[in-house]
């Protein structure tokens, strides 16, 4: 007592004040914040009805957002800056190449999807719906390690919507949870609270996949031991739901884990999309407008494997 | 060691840094080892200044660091508070411990901060099992007497 005492008179008069006054009832205070934080979190994770509180929060908080992902920003700028002209060189003409194969694959697909159309016409199908893209720039990963979300750079201004899919050039990536302004946050299909309806390309089985919490892992819920799944099998999204646009690949059947007695099979897939890696999006839109269908089943495989080749090299 | 000069630009600087520290992914190896900043900086600006800053302040900042890491709104703004309401009932005894005794303080009252967190993130159904989210009050009471000091001396000399 008395070495702080001491150290009190050596300040200015009203330190004693500073020492002993700490607002009226702490006690009090805490119980009201407990009381508005309950509810705040009751509104929050039962009834989604604090959104605008977190979008404007948010929108105040981007710089900070900003400034956090800066260092690796720099990281890739200066990895830019410093790239010798030749390996620039080499990767114009592979894109360039890139670019030959893409453009010779969709010259085939318009005459495709007119014949598509004028079949499903010829059976009064409903034209399916053709899906906008809008690209992207991951600009942040979210920092608790234990949930999946990234941080894109396009919001509220370019329309962007909760609920719209994600995908990159592999496959479906996550849908948009919440829009700020200028950046929105997306769930990744690996986040252990995230579900795609899917089907397996090959045979038409109908499933639900789940995201594990580990990136590397998805897992394919409630499937009979009988059903028509081999290892290897693509899964693409079914549409059920409405949520997610049909057709896209979202995850590879990676191991298969009957055990007798048990109800269901234990099926574990791998992602398609680059979740870790990707750094360009696209946001779908659906579009209200009928137009030609994306692709039919079969092409959207050979489409998937194309993609995957190209973007190893 | 008490303080009759509080700079408010520092306290400022230093609330946005530790925003950004935590949103940071610099070390990304490290992600779970990285000390609980913001609440390192509720501790030192309620044990430095009990008059200024409370319970309430606390509760802000925790909200920001809610919509931050985009978890539960409520959950890290009720866990700074409680930071807050602790420091407050303590700091005159906290004053008198040496430097190692604080730490361990530190240590105490940042991992009743990631309980609360954990805890309502279990409930909310998105826990995850271990003791491996201790870590951030660990690494935090480290790095205490540094982030201390430096704070310390900003304040006399913008003060």
């Amino acid at each position: 007592m008395t070495v702080s005492a001491a150290l009190l008179f050596q300040t200015e008069g009203n330190a004693i004040k500073t020492i002993f006054a700490q607002g009226p009832w702490p006690g009090m205070r805490l119980m009201a914040v407990a009381l508005l934080s309950l509810v705040l979190m009751v509104a929050d994770a039962r009834f989604q009805r604090v959104d605008d509180v977190r979008s404007v929060l948010g929108t105040m908080l981007s710089p900070i957002v900003w400034l956090g992902h800066l260092p690796e920003a720099v990281g890739e700028w200066s990895d830019n800056a410093f790239s010798s002209r030749e390996e620039l060189l080499a990767e114009i003409d592979s894109l360039r190449a890139r670019l030959l194969v893409l453009e010779r694959r969709s010259s085939k697909y318009a005459t495709l999807a007119a014949d598509n159309r004028a079949l499903r016409h010829l059976e009064s199908a409903a034209s399916e719906l053709d899906e906008s893209v809008l690209v992207a720039d991951v600009i942040g990963v979210t920092p608790d390690p234990f949930s999946h979300e990234l941080i894109i750079n396009k919001g509220a201004r370019d329309n962007v919507g909760e609920g719209q899919a994600i995908i990159d050039a592999d496959g479906l990536m996550g849908q948009v949870i919440e829009v700020n302004q200028l950046t929105s946050r997306v769930l990744l299909v690996s986040d252990s609270s995230h579900g795609v309806p899917v089907k397996v390309l090959r045979s038409g089985v109908r499933a639900v996949l789940l995201g594990t919490g580990r990136k590397d892992t998805l897992q394919l819920m409630h499937v009979p031991d009988t059903a028509d799944i081999r290892e290897g099998d693509l899964l693409v999204s079914s549409g059920l739901g409405g949520r997610f646009p049909r057709g896209y690949p979202v995850a590879r059947v990676a191991s298969i884990e009957s055990r007798p007695g048990a109800a269901f099979s234990e099926i574990e897939a791998e992602p398609a999309a680059g979740l870790n890696t990707s750094d360009l999006v696209l946001v779908l839109f659906q579009n209200e407008s009928p137009a030609p269908p994306p692709t039919t089943p079969g092409d959207e495989a050979t489409k998937a494997g194309g993609m995957e080749q190209e973007a190893e090299g | 060691m008490s303080l009759s000069v509080i700079s408010y630009p520092v306290f400022f600087v230093s609330v946005v840094a530790a925003m950004v520290l935590s949103v940071s992914l610099f070390p990304v190896q490290w992600l779970v080892l990285r000390p609980e900043w913001l609440g390192l900086i509720v501790f030192y600006w309620t044990f430095r200044a009990p008059g200024r800053f409370g319970v309430l302040v606390a509760w802000l900042l925790g909200l920001m660091l809610d919509v931050l890491e985009s978890s539960t709104l409520g959950v890290n703004a009720f866990a700074m508070a409680l930071i807050a309401f602790l420091v407050l009932t303590t700091h005159q005894r906290l004053r008198m411990f040496p430097l190692p005794q604080q730490c361990l303080m530190v240590f105490l009252l940042l991992g009743i901060n990631q309980m609360t967190v954990h805890f309502a993130d279990q409930v909310l159904g998105s826990g995850t099992p271990g003791f491996s989210y201790l870590l951030p009050a660990l690494t935090g009471a480290l790095v205490w007497p540094f982030v201390c000091a430096v704070l310390d001396r900003l304040n006399l000399k913008l003060g």
